[in-house]
């Protein structure tokens, strides 16, 4: 016997959002390649009507706020294993949600990024639930290695929350660049693509942290300058996708020195796009 | 070569009656000895040829010796298929871990040095596994055990059977497999989600939502056929043909749901059991309730060819077992 049970207000939300949707954002939505594991999420969460109900809400930042602008998203590979690699900043994650947008604007064929989120991120309660709706997935090394076998599209922020928490004194600074991105995409095969962001590294000056507070896990608290983020203009930059694959074979991912010089070769593809990023830009606001 | 002679433990539970309709249908199996507690009528099958009964209380080791060394060894069995591990949560003593623990342990040794048993399949369950926020989401055969000293003892001897049986694998002649299973949701099957479910307001913390995997009748009795069929050993994980969201699972189960704090969750269910009365232990898992655990079959598919296809049938419990022929 078959029951038809009644959306709930969140899913009702959700089809809404996916419905109003303008209409390359629509196309975009509904073109997306994901797994249903049988009730219309896949096995990692994601919704595609909240995937659209989280561009439906962050259309504006996107659009208006940060007036986002990009180049070279011809570079993102358009299906199998990857690995969107960019510096981080901004004490709140609104670069990863811009460049989650812009992917998802602009990929060819449409394509839901995964951002890969800190440890403690999963333990949030509604933004846990959330993130993973729209395809993002806790940091843990099992559940980035089933994503990449089953030929997701990641981002990896290398610098952590060192990134995130870095001061504005240390803007466009490179933090400590961790290596798991470059190890996992040496281990499946996956293309690095160097990603800049421009701008997020001034949107929110922070001016000092307390790293004593750990209230849901969270590593520290921000002291920022100001009560919401700057206006600043967003520049992303998709760089040439960086392949391991003809010179490092899957075993030498556990090569400390290779997945060394790997890693230093994405860092520095990074930093060269975001001088490229930098000199290019006008102004922090145009 | 398949197994055409088994003994079935837990033979009077859903599954094992269910198992032993569709083996009884299958005209390979020669015959199947099935041990359960209850009396033979609890069956509701008839004996004979093809499948004999016996009584036996495997909490007791002189009861376990005499079945194998006695009607096992009579009737040729050459696979134990073990899914007997006592069911309700609210229990807990000696007793209960006589029957999860020492009942398996003993079992395998003596299955070891029986002259006709060379297979020893156990039925373990996705309750083994440990689920935190910074573990990975979907669980692979080598995901960490709940092997925490705070689990309760229903986990702590799923853990320890599913222990005892993996570290004898490749170091005995027997040829042993493990099937971790999700959980079943069905009456009297042990499932927790199940009784969880029973109440008319289902409560769940508060911004939190996590992914669950749910395996039908169904499919779990095809996944213990397809173990008895085949020639390999190892651990496999048995996911089921229903991936979704606990507030999901909660609507298609026609319940009403509401999210609340989580310090609240343990003792309003425990008041719960108290007035009330209800197996489900809210405190058994409760970080299932936060954050998701799908198990990852890839390793099933590949070496049993088991890949879930059964989904569940609403309203739970009802009817026919779903899938089955």
């Amino acid at each position: 016997m078959a029951i038809v049970t009644r959306p709930s207000l969140a899913a009702r939300i959700a089809a809404r959002a996916r419905a109003a949707l303008p209409l390359g954002w629509h196309e975009q939505v509904e073109s997306l390649r994901y797994e249903d594991a049988g009730h219309g999420f896949d096995a990692l969460g994601l919704h595609p009507d909240t995937v659209a109900f989280g561009a439906q809400a962050l259309r504006f930042f996107y659009e208006r706020y940060f007036r986002v602008r990009s180049s070279g998203a011809e570079n993102i590979p358009g299906d199998g294993p990857a690995i969107l690699a960019s510096n981080h900043s901004g004490a709140l994650p609104f670069d990863g949600a811009m460049i989650y947008l812009d992917v998802l604007r602009k990929s060819r064929p449409a394509r839901v990024l995964r951002p890969v989120l800190d440890l403690f991120v999963p333990g949030l309660p509604f933004v846990s639930t959330f993130f993973a709706r729209i395809g993002a997935i806790g940091g843990s090394r099992g559940t980035v290695r089933y994503a990449l076998e089953q030929g997701e599209l990641l981002l990896i922020f290398p610098e952590g929350t060192e990134g995130i928490g870095k001061n504005f004194s240390q803007r466009y600074q490179l933090q400590r660049w961790r290596v798991g991105h470059v190890e996992l995409a040496i281990r499946y095969g996956a293309p690095v693509v160097p990603v800049a962001v421009i701008g997020a590294e001034e949107q929110w000056p922070q001016i000092a942290r307390l790293d004593g507070v750990h209230i849901f896990g969270i590593p520290y608290l921000p002291l920022l300058l100001t009560p919401l983020p700057l206006p600043v203009r967003y520049h992303i930059l998709y760089g040439e996708p960086i392949d391991f694959r003809g010179r490092l074979t899957p075993e030498d991912a556990d090569d400390p020195e290779k997945v060394a010089s790997a890693a230093a070769e994405v860092k520095a593809a990074v930093a060269e796009l975001v001088s490229q990023g930098l000199a290019e830009r006008e102004g922090i606001f145009r | 070569m398949p197994t055409t002679r088994l003994l079935l433990t837990g033979a009077t539970t859903p599954i094992g009656v269910a198992l032993l309709r569709a083996l009884l249908g299958d005209p390979s199996i020669e015959h199947v000895l099935a041990v359960g507690r209850e009396p033979a009528a609890s069956l509701g099958l008839p004996l004979g040829e093809r499948l004999s009964y016996e009584r036996v209380d495997l909490r007791r080791s002189r009861a376990r010796r005499r079945l194998l060394f006695g009607p096992a060894r009579e009737r040729g069995v050459t696979a134990i298929l073990h899914t007997a591990l006592h069911r309700r949560a609210q229990d807990s003593g000696r007793r209960i871990h006589e029957l999860n623990v020492e009942a398996t342990r003993e079992l395998l040794h003596l299955a070891e040095r029986h002259p006709t048993i060379d297979r020893f399949i156990f039925r373990s369950s996705a309750a083994v596994y440990r689920i935190v926020a910074d573990k990975p989401s979907v669980i692979d055969e080598e995901h960490p055990l709940n092997l925490g000293p705070r689990a309760p003892q229903w986990i702590r001897d799923r853990v320890e059977a599913d222990l005892t049986v993996c570290t004898l694998m490749g170091l005995s002649r027997l040829k042993i497999l493990v099937l971790r299973c999700a959980e079943c949701l069905a009456p009297d099957a042990g499932s927790q989600l199940f009784d969880y479910l029973q109440a008319p307001v289902c409560l769940r913390p508060l911004g939190f939502d996590p992914m669950l995997n749910l395996l039908s009748l169904g499919d779990a009795i095809r996944s213990l056929r397809l173990a008895l069929a085949c020639e390999c050993e190892g651990i496999f994980n048995i996911p089921g043909a229903d991936t979704l969201p606990l507030s999901r699972l909660i609507a298609l189960a026609g319940r009403r749901q509401v999210p609340l704090p989580e310090p609240l969750l343990a003792p309003l269910y425990r008041l719960r059991t108290a007035t009330l009365g209800s197996d489900f232990r809210y405190d058994l898992n409760s970080w299932r309730f936060h954050f998701s655990g799908v198990l990852d079959g890839r390793r099933a598919a590949a070496a049993l060819g088991y890949r879930p296809t059964m989904r569940l049938g609403w309203p739970l419990g009802g009817g026919s077992p779903d899938g089955l022929e």
